[in-house]
């Protein structure tokens, strides 16, 4: 199908796209346009006006900032992925960005776009949440930064207000006992996942000390399963109680490709791919 | 600051220079492409998933159907017409040789990341191609033939 009408309006700074954003409700952010632009195709939603923020200078930077690697809200998964800091600091993005898409999507998908989006099928915002990850946001009133777990609110909902503008996205450093580990399971290489799993692991020797799991493509949001973890902790791997404990902390909702049930389970079976891949 | 509804755009295609262009701001790449009469560049889903309408934009690979048109202002597009070289010679007869053009639909975005492949120089094994070709999606070979195709031109040319 084709997009429905819309202006557009390229953004030549960020106070241009805050003011403009502010002015009309009805306008939507243009980063990569990989998510937004098959939406529009689909007629899935009718915006007044896009404001392409794609141009902006200097707003896909990757540093080091204190303890934290600043991802500039611009910076596309291959820029994210083709990053030297990112590579030598946090190799578990980029083995995570390889199962995002494909790379000539990859190569105008943006990161920013990706954590402001929300899709609960996607992997980078269960990253932000799992790793604890700072998102600053800027609009009519300056600056403001808000944890990952406090961001993402339902089902495409997120903190974000009609403003403001993401412009980067904070990982703190992993401290040497803690491995981000990741599973999924995809019906092709590159598609959404039909249930996937971030787990930040901090290991005490070879004892799991501390333990975050936080699912994708199992709910309305990256959902965090803080009793199931707890369990894994105290008793290892038992697919019935961890299911059964995954089932009433997490509300499982289906989609074409996976039933809530087949999600449930996937999301066990996780677990112990996980825990797998844990080297002890 | 205004916003339109259509933009005046100028870029270059396969080499030749497009100035000062009207394109409706709704339209996407792949449709203006084709409505200059570059109708290589093919459009499946129009939503990203089959890869049909794979171009080359400032020099990497992208969805000519997640672009739109107004966003190419002076930028420099490569289409699958544009890519007559020698090596790309080379691909065609293989894909020719091991009957990878069946329908011929999605050909022209498995010959653009096949581009993407043989740039990148790497020798790559079967179950690496397929993970490469994962974003085209073919309905008539089963991938066999393509992947056969992709894997001879890679050991010809690299
Ligand atoms: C075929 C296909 C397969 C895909 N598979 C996956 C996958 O497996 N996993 C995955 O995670 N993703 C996948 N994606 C999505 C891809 O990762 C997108 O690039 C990403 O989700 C959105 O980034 P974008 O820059 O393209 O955002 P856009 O499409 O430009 O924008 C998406 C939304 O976010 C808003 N937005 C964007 N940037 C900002 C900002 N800086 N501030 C405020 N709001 C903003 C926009 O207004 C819009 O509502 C897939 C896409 C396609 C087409």
């Amino acid at each position: 199908m084709k997009a429905p009408d819309f202006s557009y309006f390229e953004a030549q700074n960020i106070e241009d796209a805050i003011k403009y954003k502010s002015e009309d409700d009805e306008a939507v952010i243009l980063a990569g346009g990989q998510s937004l632009l098959p939406a529009l195709n689909m007629r899935l939603s009718s915006p007044s006006c896009l404001i392409d923020i794609s141009k902006i200078n200097n707003l896909n930077e990757i540093k080091i900032e204190g303890d934290f690697i600043n991802i500039g809200a611009l910076a596309t998964h291959s820029d994210v992925m083709n990053n030297d800091l990112v590579r030598e600091k946090y190799p578990c993005l980029v083995d995570i960005l390889k199962m995002v898409a494909h790379a000539a999507i990859r190569n105008k998908g943006t990161h920013g776009g990706s954590i402001a989006y929300g899709d609960p099928a996607a992997e980078l915002p269960a990253f932000a949440v799992a790793m604890d990850a700072e998102i600053v946001l800027s609009g009519l009133s300056g600056q403001r930064i808000v944890n990952a777990k406090d961001f993402y609110l339902g089902l495409f909902e997120t903190d974000l207000k009609s403003d403001e503008i993401l412009t980067a996205i904070r990982y703190p450093f992993l401290s040497h006992n803690q491995h981000l580990i990741f599973d999924e399971v995809c019906r092709r290489h590159g598609d959404y996942a039909m249930a996937g799993l971030m787990a930040k692991v901090e290991l005490d020797q070879s004892k799991i000390n501390n333990l975050d799991l936080v699912y994708f493509a199992t709910g309305d949001k990256p959902n965090v399963a803080q009793n199931t973890a707890r369990l894994v902790i105290d008793n290892g791997y038992d697919y019935e109680k961890l299911k059964k404990s995954l089932a009433s902390e997490i509300d499982f909702a289906g989609d074409l490709n996976s039933s809530s049930e087949m999600k449930l389970h996937l999301a066990t079976i996780l677990i112990n791919k996980i825990l797998n891949k844990l080297e002890r | 600051m205004s916003a339109k509804n259509s933009v005046n755009i100028s870029f270059s295609v396969n080499g030749e220079n497009f100035d000062d262009v009207t394109v409706p701001t709704r339209q996407h790449l792949a449709d203006y492409l084709r409505s200059q009469g570059l109708t290589g560049t093919h459009l499946g889903c129009e939503q990203g998933a089959c890869g049909a309408c794979t171009i080359e934009m400032d020099g990497v690979a992208v969805r000519s159907c997640l672009v739109l048109a107004s966003q190419a202002n002076g930028s420099s597009i490569t289409t699958v017409e544009g890519f007559d070289d020698e090596v790309m010679q080379k691909v065609k007869n293989n894909f020719l040789k091991h009957n990878a053009f069946q329908c011929g639909f999605c050909s022209p975005g498995m010959l653009m990341t096949t581009k993407e492949i043989i740039s990148s120089k790497k020798k790559l094994s079967r179950d690496e191609i397929r993970s490469e070709i994962s974003g085209n999606y073919c309905r008539c070979t089963g991938y066999q033939s393509i992947v056969d195709a992709i894997e001879e031109s890679i050991n010809e040319i690299n």
